[in-house]
């Protein structure tokens, strides 16, 4: 049987001198990402340093932005004060993520850091997968790829960065709390994952054994409007087809300014700036949202099961802007 | 003797007998069952479609902790295919040889002392193939095809003049994708030897059935093969045969000369026990001006495995649907590598049905007639290829009814002519006559000395109710309060029932228990009469009613005695009779036999940007002769309603187009309805008791599925002005 060391070490920097940057060491926090790809056998690590009871939970509002600790719930974020005033988008990205039983398990550190849902990558018996082994091609491409992705990808990966609330944490400009042997460091969100184009078993910019000690998230101006909107076949538990995180502040018809983040497109959570910079100044009317919405998903790279969502995006991106914006037809 | 016919009883929504059973965790359902001393299997399964395997090497899945064996095609001996059954040729036996059929075949088995520890080394068997290219889809030129694999294909009348003296035809193609059974429970056997003798625990609708298999394939008498299956986490078809792993566990058990115990992964579950296979059928109908049908054509073509058979005449139903002169209905199918397709809940017709009564709506709206009078304009008053009168038919109650308590007559004709905000609303509907099927079916009624009884028999209930009704059966029969009767089912050693599947076991089995009782009844009349201490002393049959536990004296409860005093008197610790029940005969009744028939009644919400599908409403009425128990038919009924909204809008098993792979074998990726997809749901019963079966009782597990796509798809129709012919009805379809 495959046996792995499992260590709960006090404090981060336990947790840090546990994992010490080994390449065969993972850390574990809700684990509903970590335990289910060790089950699967993608993910079969020597040692799983369990950070679950570091003291990195809750939240505290600081003038202008929420801070939260790494091992904070999906759940607990949601139903917090400021996000329930301040950050209905990302109250609402949280809770129509996965179901109430996970989101009460998972944090919000492991849900930035969650991997794909590609069911190619997920299951080891299929050969090509790139991003679980580099060189070996891609098995998605040119099968049934409805879950995958058509932003930040090409031939080498189409895999979906499936988070909802990372899409609305990109959006407000979230930074990312690190620590790692080397010491403290913060990195925006919108700098942290890194597109497949490139390296696709590269995600993000965490160096391995560094910690997610938090996030911060810069508070909206008062008077923005925002909301989340996800798409999907079922009602309920099932990652998005496309999302639209989107905050508004219009004053006089004008936009003054525009947050958007797009799911269910991107190999990362996406951040269509030229969108908002239509946006930008501009009257808050159905013909300003479309332009932007084609900006947005322009230079989408489709495969054909993929095809469709160039034009779901887009709809659901005009969807989301005038239901934030309170524009009706 | 008191009969069936006027126990008022019967029928009433009594809870499930095993409901505190289940829900207090005690049922043993069959993964939850070990035995002492009993060792764990895992699978390991073919990665690709076809070819052979050139090496297998267990070297170092043999040295791993835990390991007791593993099974190849090297270690296995030659094992014969298990027997034609009722429903078919057995799966082809396991590990024969180096041939691989379809992705996820096992190749391997490997046994430890624990699950976890088989399951790791099972992925420790390094397994080489010589991959050929696989046949996997229909228009594939390798592809083998066999015709009319059923002898069911039908024609009356001349379609081609049908069609030609038609005022308005509709010409058109509907697909169907593959859909998994995906019962919750995963599929289980635990199999023990004890010398020759074999006891089997099996996740199987079948007790039966697997006996009578395990005992040809392994060369024992059936009377020393024991299966059980007492409770079950669902079926949907899923379990109507002995599968490979089955035998696996078996010969596993045999070799290490333990128990061993095998429980599928749920992405074994998608490739080891069947599934709904996809298929495309033509369906071409003709009506004059006046919206009468003068002609229906079906053709359809679905996938079958290589080297196996499947039941599945999608176009059949089509013959018997409708009054209509000229009629042709033709199925077809093609083997592919792909894993071996079985009947899933309402097999062929719930595809069958959404074709035609897709059809349907589109011939009235080229006629420009209400769908509904176009039905019953169509009605089939007596059996169309018979021309009998049906022993049950209470279809045009079932539209009235329906279209009653749905509002349908407020429906606007034209489509898209409803909204409400950014939502299309619409709404649709679909008739469904469904097939009889009944099989003969033992049952043993014994009443014991504490003056209970108990009802024994091999069948099994999947979860459908079956211990609910039988004891209520019995109850009334007997006179008997519900706590004093027991049910044992599922166990193979009992009389011999047949499957829980086809909707009718609740009908085969429910006329021999009461065909039991009666016996019952006579042998202890027999006993009385001519017992000169017994109250009951010299009375006519006729005079005498099972009542209060024990016989009386119609009109006068006073004079009787129970059964447990008649038993006491006698000296006999219980007192047994065996009933029987066989199909009946139409041409002997002069009667065409009626399954169960229905209406469904839907309406959707389309989201006019996004193409979002909600179902909002579902109004079903159901014609299932004589209900036994109004709670758990209902909810049969709203089961199969919501594994119909499944496959119109979510179930789509998917296929690697060049690996054979299926690519979404889990349940985060095929989607099944959750409850917020699943709208209140109505559910009404109407008609009488059918006369062509001793109990008047029409099953209803499967009737309640079929319909429910077309009624979706042709809401999706009149909420948004789109004809989508192809399910599950996805947004993509509708952008
Ligand atoms: C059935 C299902 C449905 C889901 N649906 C959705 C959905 O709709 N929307 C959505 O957004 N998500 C969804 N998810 C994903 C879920 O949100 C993530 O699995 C979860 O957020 C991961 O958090 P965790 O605490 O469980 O992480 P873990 O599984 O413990 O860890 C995930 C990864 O992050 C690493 N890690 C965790 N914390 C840290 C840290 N602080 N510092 C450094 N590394 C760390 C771990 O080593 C691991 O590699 C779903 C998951 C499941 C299983
Ligand atoms: S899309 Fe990416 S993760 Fe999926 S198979 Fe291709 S390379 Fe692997």
């Amino acid at each position: 049987m495959r046996t792995f060391e499992y260590v709960r070490p006090d404090g981060v920097p336990g947790a840090l001198a546990a994992h010490a940057g080994d390449a065969a060491t993972a850390f574990l926090a809700g684990g509903t990402t970590q335990l289910d790809l060790m089950k699967d056998g993608v993910l079969e690590p020597a040692r799983l340093v369990d950070i679950s009871r570091l003291p990195m939970r809750g939240s505290t509002t600081t003038g202008a932005a929420l801070r939260v600790g790494a091992l904070t719930t999906m759940e607990e974020l949601a139903t917090d004060p400021t996000v329930e005033r301040r950050l209905p988008l990302v109250r609402e990205a949280l809770l129509l993520g996965a179901s109430v039983q996970l989101r009460n398990m998972a944090t919000i550190g492991g849900n930035l850091l969650q991997r794909t849902r590609c069911r190619y990558f997920r299951d080891p018996a299929v050969p090509a997968c790139n991003k679980r082994a580099p060189g070996s091609g891609c098995a998605a491409v040119t099968g049934p790829a409805r879950m995958h992705a058509i932003l930040g990808v090409s031939e080498r990966c189409i895999a979906l960065h499936a988070s909802d609330v990372a899409v609305a944490l990109v959006a407000l400009d979230a930074v990312v709390e690190i620590e790692g042997p080397g010491g403290a460091r913060r990195v925006p969100l919108t700098e942290f994952y890194l597109e497949a184009g490139g390296r696709p078993e590269v995600e993000h910019t965490l160096e391995h054994g560094e910690l997610i000690t938090g996030v911060e998230i810069p508070l909206p101006p008062e008077g923005t409007r925002s909301g989340y909107l996800k798409v999907r076949d079922r009602v309920s538990y099932e990652f998005a087809l496309t999302s639209a995180a989107v905050a508004l502040l219009i004053e006089d018809g004008v936009v003054r300014d525009a947050r958007i983040g797009l799911g269910g497109v991107g190999s990362t959570p996406w951040r269509p700036r030229a969108a908002e910079a239509v946006l930008s100044g501009a009257p808050a009317t159905p013909e300003v949202f479309r332009e932007a919405a084609d900006a947005a998903v322009a230079g989408a790279w489709t495969v054909p099961g993929t095809e469709f969502k160039v034009e779901l995006a887009r709809r659901t991106l005009v969807r989301q802007l005038r239901t934030v914006a309170e524009v009706t037809r | 003797m008191s009969t069936a016919e006027d126990l008022p009883v019967l029928g009433a929504p009594v809870d499930r007998v095993d409901g505190p059973l289940k829900v207090t965790g005690q049922a043993p359902y069959p993964s939850d069952v070990d035995l002492p001393g009993q060792a764990h299997a895992a699978l390991v399964q073919s990665t690709i479609a076809a070819g052979r395997i050139t090496d297998l090497d267990t070297t170092e899945a043999e040295k791993a902790p835990g390991v007791l064996a593993v099974l190849t095609h090297h270690t296995v001996p030659r094992l014969p295919r298990g027997p034609m059954t009722s429903l078919g040729v057995s799966p082809p036996a396991p590990l024969q040889d180096d041939r691989i059929r379809h992705h996820g075949q096992h190749v391997a088995l490997v046994v430890a002392e624990s699950r976890e520890q088989a399951t790791a080394a099972a992925r420790l068997v390094r397994v080489e193939y010589a991959p050929a290219d696989p046949v996997l889809d229909f228009d594939d030129p390798r592809a083998v095809s066999v015709d009319d694999p059923w002898g069911l294909d039908s024609h009356r009348g001349d379609v081609d003049a049908g069609l030609a003296s038609a005022d308005v035809t509709v010409d058109a193609v509907y697909t169907t994708p593959d859909n998994t059974n995906n019962p919750l429970g995963l599929f289980s056997t635990l199999a023990a030897w004890e010398g020759e003798r074999l006891t089997v625990y099996d996740a199987t609708q079948w007790p039966a059935m697997v006996r009578e298999t395990l005992a040809e394939v392994f060369g024992v008498p059936e009377v020393s093969v024991r299966v059980l299956s007492p409770f079950l986490g669902g079926g949907f078809g899923a379990g109507l045969r002995a599968w490979p792993h089955v035998i696996l566990a078996v010969q596993a058990a045999r070799d290490v000369g333990r128990p061993v115990k095998l429980v599928l992964t749920r992405p074994q579950m998608f490739t080891s026990v069947g599934h709904r296979p996809k298929g495309v059928q033509r369906v071409r109908l003709g009506a004059t001006a006046d919206a009468t049908l003068v002609a229906i054509e079906h053709h359809s073509t679905s996938l079958l495995a290589v080297e196996d058979d499947d039941y599945e005449p999608f176009a059949a139903g089509s013959a018997v649907a409708y009054a209509c002169p000229h009629v042709v209905t033709a199925d077809r199918q093609v083997r592919a590598n792909v894993p071996a397709p079985v009947s899933m809940r309402a097999p062929a017709h719930a595809q069958g049905n959404f074709a035609l009564e897709s059809a349907m709506d589109e011939l009235a709206c080229a006629l420009d007639v209400d769908p509904l009078e176009l039905r019953l304009r169509n009605h089939a008053d007596v059996h169309p290829a018979l021309g009998l009168p049906w022993s049950s038919n209470a279809l045009r109650e079932c539209y009235a009814v329906g279209a009653e308590r749905f509002g349908w007559s407020r429906r606007p004709a034209r489509p898209r002519s409803r909204r409400d905000g950014h939502w299309l609303v619409g709404q649709g509907m679909a008739g469904v006559s469904y097939p009889w099927y009944q099989a003969p079916s033992l049952a043993r009624v014994t009443v014991t000395a504490d003056g209970g009884a108990t009802v024994a028999s091999s069948g099994m209930d999947i979860g459908t109710g079956t211990y609910t009704v039988l004891t209520q059966l019995c109850a009334h029969l007997l006179g008997l309060p519900l706590e004093q009767v027991r049910s044992d089912l599922g166990d193979s050693d009992l009389p011999e029932a047949p499957q829980a599947g086809g909707s009718g076991l609740t009908s085969a089995l429910g006329s021999a228990v009461a065909d039991a009782c009666e016996r019952l009844l006579g042998a202890l009349l027999e006993l009385v009469r001519d017992d000169p201490e017994s109250p009951l002393h010299g009375s006519d049959p006729e005079d005498v009613v099972a009542a209060g536990g024990g016989l009386r004296r119609r009109g006068d409860p006073g004079r009787g005695e129970t059964y447990a005093a008649i038993l006491a008197r006698h000296g006999r610790p219980q007192l047994g009779a065996d009933g029987a029940s066989t199909p009946a005969q139409p041409t002997e009744l002069g009667m065409a036999l009626a399954g169960a028939f229905g209406a469904h009644f839907a309406e959707v919400r389309v989201d006019e940007d996004l193409g979002l599908v909600r179902v909002s409403r579902v109004t079903t009425v159901i014609d299932g002769g004589r209900i036994l128990n109004e709670k758990t038919a209902r909810s049969q009924v709203i089961g199969g309603v919501i594994g119909g909204i499944g496959m119109a809008v979510f179930e789509d098993t998917i296929t690697d187009p060049t690996t054979g792979r299926i690519a979404n074998a889990t349940f985060g990726d095929y989607l099944v309805p959750v409850h917020a997809d699943v709208p209140d749901l109505d559910v009404t019963f109407v008609g009488e008791p059918d006369r062509a079966s001793a109990l008047g009782v029409k099953g209803v597990g499967e009737v309640g599925l079929v319909g429910v796509a077309a009624a979706i798809a042709n809401a999706v129709h009149h909420a948004t002005g789109v004809r989508v012919r192809s399910l599950p009805i996805t947004l993509d379809a509708l952008l």
